[in-house]
């Protein structure tokens, strides 16, 4: 007995080292591309040229870096080079020529605008669908379900010639106005509404709450994991969009960041390390900002209306 | 005028009377205030755009003057038919594309998600490390794919190589995430029904074929409607790295109705016709792949 438990356990725990070591190879090819781009970045330009498959420019050469700092050996050619070092140059670049601060502060006010707003009426429309009667909910609902599946590259153009009658083509609100109301968005708020137990609800009803009061006091509060999830996920797609903020702006100085670092690229196509420099200073706030709020994802995933 | 009426049947109720009506069967028109936000902007953006849409596909449009000469279904022939059309071979690339996309990604995101499991450590490292594509503007991905697969032998200047090169990159980037979906829907699982399964000598397998895979089906029918819907309208990837070429290798649906709406004047109707046949070509689709799993339960 105890034999065959030994057995079972070291079974159990081979397939953990095993199942570590595959996934160690996958973290490692996740991780790879990031290493380079930093590493990229802060090469110089012959550098890069010259040593492109290296991941680190020479000076960051481990067994280099051991001797220098660890061991201590004078090495003044070294310290000359660690002198010259170009991440001032790469990121100061990216900031003077590519204007990447001002890509970023755009892509920021347009998707914390897009996050805010379409909260808002996507919980309002989510609640209404959740908890009210009225005479055709279920075919706009229905209908609102259908949209989910319309490809944006079909809505490109049209949306593209309503925007320009509006006279919002080159204006920001052209940027985000399409994004307002999201029925994705409003399919998840609805799933997590209908789950919340009504007997809250109707003892606010009872103490004379409105339908406004009851859902700012009573689901608001209670549905929180879920609204952060959402607000997250709109977040990230309105960073990410690059497709209808390249069509609808002509002016540079509206870019957000993924058309401000197409931009670049096609600017420094013989600068790579300021590209690269610019992707890292482009892609570190989203990073930053999800690691910050990464509590609330994993519960939110699980909360996103799939049963598995 | 409440008072001429008498007599006459009366067609308007009064307000009293339809609002008694509506408390009784339980209805509240405050409901469509409620929804009037999101109805009005879906309506005119998606429902109202696709009309737009259609409609530009029968016409020969000039964005410049605005409305155009009315030709009927000769857009959809020019698409389908034409001398310098290159329709078909972007529906080719593009299905290939997701064709490559889906499986690289089943077959990766679901065993990472079983392996995830499996491993007793490290587990919160694994979550952060393989989601963090998901997080990355996909312009930034596509930039620094760029230079690896120059690096790697020029896999964009081929090509043969140059369409799978950017499949791989849509499966590094998208598989992480479809990890964590599976996940959720592992732990979901009741572990008694492993435990039954054990009990009956089942192998690891059979584990797999009659409780994994079924449990998880509305997971995998969400992962692969969405990879699906999402793969077929790659543009980010193919606009920085190969711009279609070479030699049309790479071109994409989605970039070829870009180039002929924004890039090539006098083309809207065309390429609005184009994006009509993709969506008609999506829905097809995910019809029969709502179908085939049987999920009328994935959005209720």
């Amino acid at each position: 007995m105890k034999i065959l438990s030994l057995k079972r356990r070291l079974r159990a725990g081979l397939a953990s080292l095993l199942a570590l070591m595959v996934m160690g190879i996958g973290a490692v090819v996740m991780v790879y591309p990031y290493v380079y781009m930093v590493g990229g970045s802060l090469k110089t330009r012959s550098e890069f040229a010259t040593d492109r498959p290296a991941i680190l420019p020479p000076r960051f050469e481990p067994s280099r870096l051991f001797q220098r700092f660890v061991v201590g050996r004078k090495d003044p050619d070294y310290d000359q080079q660690l002198k010259e070092w170009p991440l001032q140059r790469n990121y100061a670049d990216a900031i003077t020529f590519g204007h990447i601060d001002r890509f970023v502060c755009n892509s920021f006010l347009y998707a914390f605008v897009i996050t805010a707003i379409s909260l808002v009426v996507n919980v309002m429309a989510a609640y209404a669908f959740a908890r009210m009667r009225f005479p055709g909910r279920d075919l706009l609902f229905g209908m609102l379900l259908m949209t989910m599946m319309i490809p944006s590259t079909v809505l490109l153009i049209p949306q593209f010639l309503l925007i320009q009658r509006l006279g919002l083509v080159d204006h920001p609100l052209g940027v985000v106005l399409p994004a307002f109301a999201d029925a994705f968005g409003i399919f998840l708020l609805r799933q997590f509404f209908i789950s919340i137990p009504t007997d809250l609800e109707s003892a606010a009803r009872v103490d004379g709450c409105s339908r406004g009061g009851i859902l700012r006091h009573v689901i608001v509060p209670l549905s929180k994991p879920v609204l952060i999830t959402l607000g997250l996920f709109t977040f990230m797609a309105a960073w990410n969009a690059f497709e209808w903020p390249l069509v609808v702006l002509s002016n540079q100085d509206l870019y957000p960041l993924t058309v401000g670092l197409a931009l670049f690229r096609d600017q420094n196509t013989q600068d790579w390390p300021r590209v690269f420099a610019a992707s890292v200073l482009g892609s570190v706030p989203l990073i930053a900002l999800f690691y910050a709020a990464q509590r609330y994802l994993v519960s939110g995933i699980t909360l996103s209306g799939i049963k598995g | 005028m409440g008072k001429t009426n008498t007599g006459a049947p009366r067609l308007w109720p009064g307000r009293t009377a339809i609002r008694a009506a509506w408390r009784r069967k339980g209805w509240e028109p405050v409901a469509y205030l409620y929804i009037a936000p999101a109805l009005a902007l879906i309506l005119t953006f998606s429902v109202f755009s696709m009309a737009v849409s259609f409609w530009m596909s029968l016409h020969d449009w000039d964005p410049l003057l605005g409305a155009g000469r009315f030709v009927g279904l000769d857009n959809y022939g020019r698409v389908l038919g034409g001398q310098d059309s290159v329709f078909w071979i972007a529906l080719r690339n593009t299905s290939l594309y997701v064709a490559t996309v889906l499986a690289g990604i089943l077959l990766t995101a679901l065993p990472l998600a079983m392996l995830c499991r499996k491993a007793r450590y490290l587990q919160g490292l694994f979550r952060t490390v393989y989601f963090l594509p998901s997080i990355t503007p996909g312009v930034v991905v596509a930039l620094v794919f760029y230079q690896l697969y120059g690096v790697w032998g020029k896999l964009l200047d081929n090509g043969g190589t140059a369409l799978p090169a950017i499949a791989l990159m849509g499966i590094w980037s998208a598989s992480g995430y479809d990890m964590l979906l599976f996940l959720a829907g592992l732990n979901e699982i009741p572990q008694e029904y492993y435990e039954a399964a054990r009990m009956d000598g089942a192998g690891a397998w059979a584990e797999f074929r009659n409780i994994t895979l079924p449990m998880l089906r509305n997971t995998l029918a969400f992962v692969t409607v969405m990879t699906i819907i999402g793969a077929y309208q790659v543009f980010a990837a193919v606009y920085i790295m190969t711009q279609g070429g070479p030699e049309h290798s790479t071109t994409v649906l989605a970039f070829d109705i870009f180039v002929n709406a924004f890039s090539v004047a006098g083309q809207m109707g065309y390429a609005s016709a184009a994006a009509w046949l993709l969506f008609l070509i999506i829905g097809v689709f995910v019809f029969l792949q709502m179908r085939l799993l049987k999920t009328k339960s994935l959005f209720e």
